[in-house]
């Protein structure tokens, strides 16, 4: 043991020594990520935009083989989809007819109103590269970055309704934040039973309901959209359904499959007001629209009779 | 003379490690992509730890902790996590799997079956809370029992797998 060898236990405690110090390292890490420093972000949306070819390459082979297999599966019920799809047609059919009716009552009635016309959105869709997976993240990798316009901030949306928001840039890619994760946060509106809430994801497949007044009485299966509140996200994007658990708590179901999301689209012109919380003053409930009335002419004083239309 | 076998020597030690950390980025790659299959729609099996596990214990390949400080790097990059999470429990899934409390104990696979369960649970507790002080809420439950259930699942299928492999290649030498 005279040897200038350094012994084993001095080996074993220097790489002791080693795995404590990049323990200590993660931890640091896991801080300044918490934190939110630009140049962690920057440092992720570079290594995001290196990696994504490779993520990407390795990722294509399982996809195509798991899509193979989805089809195979639903050939051996091609049958029964004919049907459903069949009488689903003849619904839509139905239904189309009715609501060109209405959309053109809509467009007389904002006429007349002077509504102020809608902004038209401009959307930038890329390729989903990465899969949603993940216990502790639900994040979707994009192959458009800041050279076709997109923003941290700006909503996505998929053809089903809303996804999320972007939370990272790169030059070529960005990462969404799907409102399933953990700390996704949106402002939403229950369209029959008129409030507003907060769904919060909690990186499963049903979304939280918070911040909903006690008088609310949610409808199982009515839809819920985004609100448009503080101005971050707009309005009227459909975002899923009201589930009612067997306890009796209210969920979103979220009307988009992450699992099979292929192309997602970027709003990018969606303003990033900033400045947004400065004359902010809180959520209000909204109003259920008053019932409409009915003059059923003067009643014996002379005064006008009105009588509400009861539900 | 000495002078070249130094060279070689890390030379060789360089090469490994650049194998294990193309091998693990792979297979963490793989594990990720298994959601796009309807089974593993809820949550994907840790690969990952299986392999960590299978390589130091049956096949006394040891990757060192840098590599896995790199790989866990590079993961939550990929999936979006908060950076450090995953290193961490890459970094726990080898200082137990080496640890002396169990070193005695392999001699079968239900004996090592137990071995990572209790080396994998230990870890993932403590990044399961890690992520829940960072966050400051609980998650939705089910995914998370789901990813324990199927790894759990997963590990005595693919160590009977290597075992079998072995077995094919020892009936061919003889």
């Amino acid at each position: 043991m005279v040897s200038g060898k350094p012994s084993q236990v001095k080996i074993l405690k220097s790489r002791k020594n080693f795995n404590l110090f990049l323990v200590f390292l993660c931890l640091t890490l896991v801080f300044l990520g918490k934190i939110d420093l630009v140049a962690i972000r920057n440092i992720k949306s570079f290594f995001s935009d290196f990696l994504a070819p490779v993520t990407f390459a390795f990722n294509k082979p399982v996809k195509e083989i798991a899509g193979v297999l989805e089809d195979v599966k639903s050939a051996s019920s091609l049958r029964d989809e004919n049907i459903r799809l069949k009488s689903e047609l003849r619904r839509i059919k139905v239904l189309n007819s009715k609501i060109a009716s209405q959309e053109l009552e809509l467009f007389e009635l904002r006429e007349l109103l002077k509504v102020l016309p809608k902004n038209k959105n401009n959307i930038v869709t890329g390729r989903a590269i990465t899969a949603p997976g993940g216990i502790f993240a639900n994040t979707v990798l994009i192959n458009a970055g800041k050279d076709y316009g997109i923003k941290i901030g700006q909503p996505a949306i998929s053809s089903y309704g809303f996804v999320g928001y972007v939370i990272n840039v790169g030059l070529k890619t960005s990462r969404v934040l799907l409102t399933i994760d953990i700390n996704s946060m949106i402002p939403i509106y229950l369209t029959e039973s008129h409030w507003p809430a907060v769904a919060q994801g909690q990186n499963g497949d049903l979304l939280v309901i918070k911040f909903l007044s006690s008088d609310a009485k949610p409808i199982d299966g009515e839809v819920v959209e985004t609100s448009g509140h503080g101005g971050r996200l707009p309005p009227g994007i459909n975002v899923g359904k009201i589930f009612k658990s067997f306890s009796g708590t209210y969920f979103v179901r979220p009307s988009v499959d992450f699992h099979r999301l292929t192309y997602i689209s970027i709003i990018t012109n969606q303003k990033q007001n900033t400045t947004v919380l400065d004359g902010f003053q809180g959520f209000a409930p909204l109003q259920k629209p008053i019932k409409p009335s009915v003059l059923k002419g003067l009643d014996s004083s002379g005064t006008r009779k009105i009588e509400r239309i009861e539900d | 003379m000495i002078k070249n076998y130094i060279i070689t020597h890390y030379l060789n030690g360089f090469s490994k490690n650049f194998i294990y950390l193309i091998f693990l980025f792979f297979i963490i790659n793989f594990e990720k992509s298994l959601s796009f299959f309807s089974l593993f729609k809820i949550a994907t099996p840790s690969l990952i730890s299986i392999i960590i596990f299978i390589f130091i214990k049956k096949l006394n390949m040891v990757p060192s902790y840098f590599i896995l400080f790199l790989v866990g790097f590079i993961n939550d990059i990929i999936i979006g996590s908060s950076l450090g999470t995953t290193p961490i429990f890459l970094l726990l899934i080898k200082f137990f799997s080496v640890g002396l409390l169990f070193d005695n104990v392999n001699k079968n696979d239900q004996q090592d079956w137990i071995s990572f369960t209790v080396t994998f649970l230990v870890s993932f507790c403590i990044v399961f809370f890690i992520n829940i002080i960072l966050n400051s809420s609980i998650p939705d439950l089910s995914p998370v029992f789901y990813y324990v259930g199927t790894t759990l699942i997963f590990f005595p299928i693919i160590n009977l797998s290597i075992n079998f492999i072995f077995f094919i290649k020892r009936l061919l030498k003889s």
